[in-house]
């Protein structure tokens, strides 16, 4: 019962988390719901900080939607309802200044036990930026740490598609700003369903609620909340990561930046971070060390599983070691035929030893994965 | 008295045949044109009278009136003149009216009476096949091409009134042409390392495809482009006969020997009009760069760059080989346009070198700056070829390359494989075809497969991959047998991502 009041609460787009929360330690859910839709009044402490109009139409939308529908929508699409004070609520949240009162939540809450890193940029990501956020969020995943992010474009997206390109044990974890079934940026879509299916997508808002605006600086605080450690990757002057970066520094909770050029405007905020004396991340294992992981000493895996090059393919390897190559630069440090240089980069990079980007091979394993 | 005489006028890459009536007759002293001439060809009128008189002839005091037969498509030009001109003159009975029948007359008159060359000196010919043309002296080679009679070269009206009159026996003309062969001017050779860029010259000229070149400035796109022609073949008899027409029609010059028989290169400049790239513009629609590249090379730098318009007129071309220009008032016109598309753009605005970590752009103005280069357009290009900026260790003392030559005979021996093998070039083929004379041997299949699975390869990509997997494998002497693996690994490196930038699109 109260599943479906905390959504139609949630969902009636008028109060934001901290009204919400106000109107919600005076009454339980479902009290709250038949009082504002009977009209009988509502305690002071919640309507002394409420305009008039606002609290008219929040009875008008209470009065026009069901808790029982609301309810059923979430189980249609496989949401779970977790109310502050409801076991299964994250514990990492639950002394939060700022807890959300409800969260709507898709996957597996265990991913909250696991060691957890945020990484978060900007949209307005440079292909450096988001090949970074990918190559941390798969270095990350591959020690078993759980990445969690915001499915923003850019480096969102980047750091959640490095965890998915990693065979590793660690998972994601999504926190988003709009309603958990309704994607948002739409290019996002398959990953977010990926999130969802094989880790935790944590909305503060119920089904159908859309990506309004104001709701992503909101959805930020949960982010910071549940990071043990938050990464920035890359962040303009101003702008959503930044604004997450604070709320950790409040939580007491370790902000690191990534460096980027001084000339670059997707590095500026991340700078001037920097320059305010977070720790800079140069390498996955900076990240790992400020979990407490020292994760040299636990050493490789003694056995390779890749099939081992040939010569003509070590050649090719040796070439892309040396720097990131395209086609014509394998030809020109082998000296090989440009067929036999094309077939064995695509031989390698079948065999996991080489990853090819647009027409560019890097080995796997790069100085940032350690 | 009244007289006919035959001539002819352009209408976009063709001619089509005039009869030029003259009726003198007494009445008011006037000379009135008929038969919808327009602008320029009405100036005909004070051209003629000119001339006539200065050639030493009496210019009738009566009234003359010029019917351009038929009415209803606008004569178009200066080419008109000298029929005009002997039309009055064998009205008014200083030329046999029977002399000028049988013959056909081209060419603009000088006020003094000399004869000049105009533009479509081929096109005009060509509508009377058989008949014997009078066409000014200069463009003797380019009416020889289009004319199977006589073609009589007179430099000015008086040698040419005697001549009809018998009083003169015809000028003499140079009957052999020229011998002379322009050297290729860029040779493959001069293009220092880039290897992959090389292979998808010469997969291209051998295959047809459609080139788009993805790289920086400076990285040498141009100078790769203007190497694609050496590679083609020389041009078919029919093929090189359309082309010369276009050429002549629009103006531009044409080799000494007359016949178009190296396929054309143009590349116009991105500020250029939609009338100039795809035809029309005047009344006498003109044919555009499309038409003027017919069976070469259209080379279009900073594709992105062009108006939109522009690259959407290309398409119709690209599909049918032709392209329709139309008028209201007029017939629409079909124009020959069929040539290969080579492309060049920047990967980004930021104008870096490409390479991971190097490009300062974010993605939105990536996607900006590509979104110019419209879905269906970018279809049609089977190479996309990223090209790097050359090392300079290769520019400096890098040993020259294979010279355009032996390229070239590769390119040759891989075309007419093609041609016996489907009728057609590899680029041509479609999902049939590709069934019935590209199969992928097992490695090639797993590869492919991979690599859809993986979800970097589409449908219509996978298309595109198999196209030219078998060029490249006719190319390596493999031609009656399935494509290998090396072959779609190559094809694979040869389609260069556009628009998404190059990194993140991996993770």
């Amino acid at each position: 019962m109260n599943a479906g009041a905390l959504a139609v609460l949630a969902g009636a787009r008028v109060l934001g988390p901290a009204r919400l929360r106000l109107l919600l330690t005076h009454h339980t859910p479902h009290e709250a719901v038949v009082r504002l839709r009977t009209g009988r009044p509502l305690h002071p402490m919640f309507t002394r900080g409420v305009p008039p109009e606002r609290l008219e139409s929040l009875r008008q939308r209470v009065r026009d939607s069901c808790p029982r529908e609301a309810a059923e929508v979430c189980e249609r699409n496989r949401v779970a309802v977790v109310a502050l004070g409801d076991p299964r609520y994250p514990a990492t949240l639950l002394h939060d200044p700022e807890a959300p009162v409800a969260l709507f939540v898709r996957g597996d809450l265990d991913v909250l036990a696991d060691r957890r890193v945020g990484i978060v940029g900007t949209r307005h990501a440079t292909a450096a930026g988001r090949a970074t956020a990918a190559e941390l969020g798969s270095a990350l995943a591959a020690e078993s740490v759980a990445v969690i992010s915001g499915l923003a474009r850019g480096i969102d997206a980047a750091a959640h598609r490095g965890v998915r390109s990693s065979d590793g044990p660690g998972r994601a974890v999504a926190v988003v700003g709009s309603g958990p079934d309704v994607h948002y940026p739409k290019p996002n879509a398959d990953l977010w369903e990926w999130v969802a299916s094989s880790g935790l997508l944590i909305s503060e808002w119920p089904p159908g609620v859309p990506p309004d605006a104001w709701r992503f600086p909101q959805r930020n605080r949960i982010l910071a909340a549940l990071s043990e450690v938050l990464v920035v990757v890359e962040s303009r002057e101003r702008g959503g990561s930044l604004i997450t970066a604070r709320a950790a520094a409040d939580r007491g909770i370790d902000v690191m930046a990534v460096p980027g050029s001084p000339r670059t405007r997707a590095s500026f905020g991340t700078n001037q971070l920097l320059v305010d004396g977070v720790a800079p991340v140069t390498s996955a294992d900076d990240v790992l060390a400020a979990l407490g992981l020292d994760h040299r000493r636990q050493g490789r895996l003694p056995f390779d599983a890749r099939v081992p090059p040939d010569d003509v393919q070590q050649r090719v390897l040796d070439a892309c070691r040396e720097q990131s190559s395209n086609l014509d630069m394998i030809v020109g440090a082998t000296g090989l035929p440009i067929s036999d240089a094309a077939l064995a980069a695509a031989r390698l990079e079948r065999s996991g030893w080489l990853v090819e980007a647009g027409g560019w091979f890097e080995p796997v394993g790069s100085r940032l994965c350690g | 008295m009244i007289a006919t005489v035959e001539t002819a006028t352009i209408l976009g890459a063709r001619g089509h045949p005039v009869t030029v009536e003259v009726h003198i007759a007494k009445g008011l002293p006037g000379f009135t044109m008929l038969g919808l001439p327009d602008e320029s060809c009405r100036e005909a009128r004070d051209r003629v009278r000119a001339a006539v008189q200065s050639s030493g002839f009496h210019w009738p005091e009566k009234k003359v009136t010029v019917n351009l037969a038929p009415p209803h498509y606008r004569k178009v030009g200066s080419g008109l003149d000298v029929a005009i001109a002997i039309g009055v003159l064998a009205a008014s009975e200083v030329v046999p009216t029977d002399a000028v029948r049988g013959l056909g007359f081209a060419g603009e008159l000088g006020l003094d009476g000399s004869i000049r060359r105009v533009p479509g000196i081929a096109p005009m010919v060509g509508v009377r096949l058989d008949a014997d043309w009078v066409v000014p002296a200069d463009s003797v080679a380019e009416a020889r091409v289009a004319c199977r009679g006589i073609i009589r070269p007179v430099e000015r009206l008086d040698q040419l009134v005697e001549a009809l009159g018998g009083a003169a026996r015809w000028p003499e003309f140079d009957a052999s042409p020229s011998a002379f062969v322009e050297p290729e001017l860029h040779d493959l050779a001069d293009v220092k390392g880039q290897p992959l860029a090389r292979l998808a010259l010469e997969v291209a000229a051998a295959g047809g495809h459609h080139l788009l070149l993805v790289g920086p400035p400076g990285a040498g796109k141009t100078m790769l482009a203007r190497r694609l022609p050496g590679l083609l073949p020389d041009l078919e008899r029919s093929l090189a006969l359309q082309a010369t027409m276009v050429h002549s029609a629009a103006g531009v010059a044409l080799p000494p020997g007359g016949l178009l028989t190296r396929p054309p290169f143009r590349a116009p400049h991105h500020t250029s009009s939609l009338g100039s790239v795809v035809g029309g513009g005047s009344h006498q629609l003109r044919p555009g760069e499309i038409s003027l590249s017919h069976g070469g090379v259209l080379f279009l730098d900073e594709m992105g760059q062009f108006p939109p318009q522009v690259l959407d007129g290309l398409r119709e071309a690209l599909e049918d080989g032709q392209i329709m220009v139309g008028r209201v008032e007029q017939l629409r016109v079909a124009m020959p346009a069929r040539f290969q598309l080579v492309g060049a753009t920047n990967p980004c605005p930021c104008g870096g070198s490409g390479s991971p970590g190097d490009c300062a752009c974010d993605e939105r103005s990536r996607q900006r700056y590509m979104r110019r280069l419209s879905g269906p357009l970018l279809d049609r290009f089977d190479l996309r070829i990223p090209v790097n900026r050359p090392e300079v260790s290769d520019l400096l003392d890098g040993a020259p390359g294979e010279s355009t030559g032996e390229v070239a005979a590769r390119v040759r021996a891989a075309r007419s494989v093609a041609f016996a093998r489907s009728g057609g070039l590899n680029a041509e083929l479609d999902e049939q075809g590709l069934n019935e004379f590209a199969s992928l041997d097992l490695d090639a299949e797993r590869c492919i497969r991979a690599e859809m699975e993986r979800g970097r390869l589409t449908g219509r990509g996978y298309h595109r991959v198999r196209r030219v997997a078998r060029t490249i494998a006719d190319l390596a002497g493999r031609s009656d047998q399935p494509i290998e693996e090396r072959d779609v690994v190559s094809a694979l490196g040869m389609r260069a991502r556009v628009g998404l930038s190059a990194v993140g699109a991996a993770a």
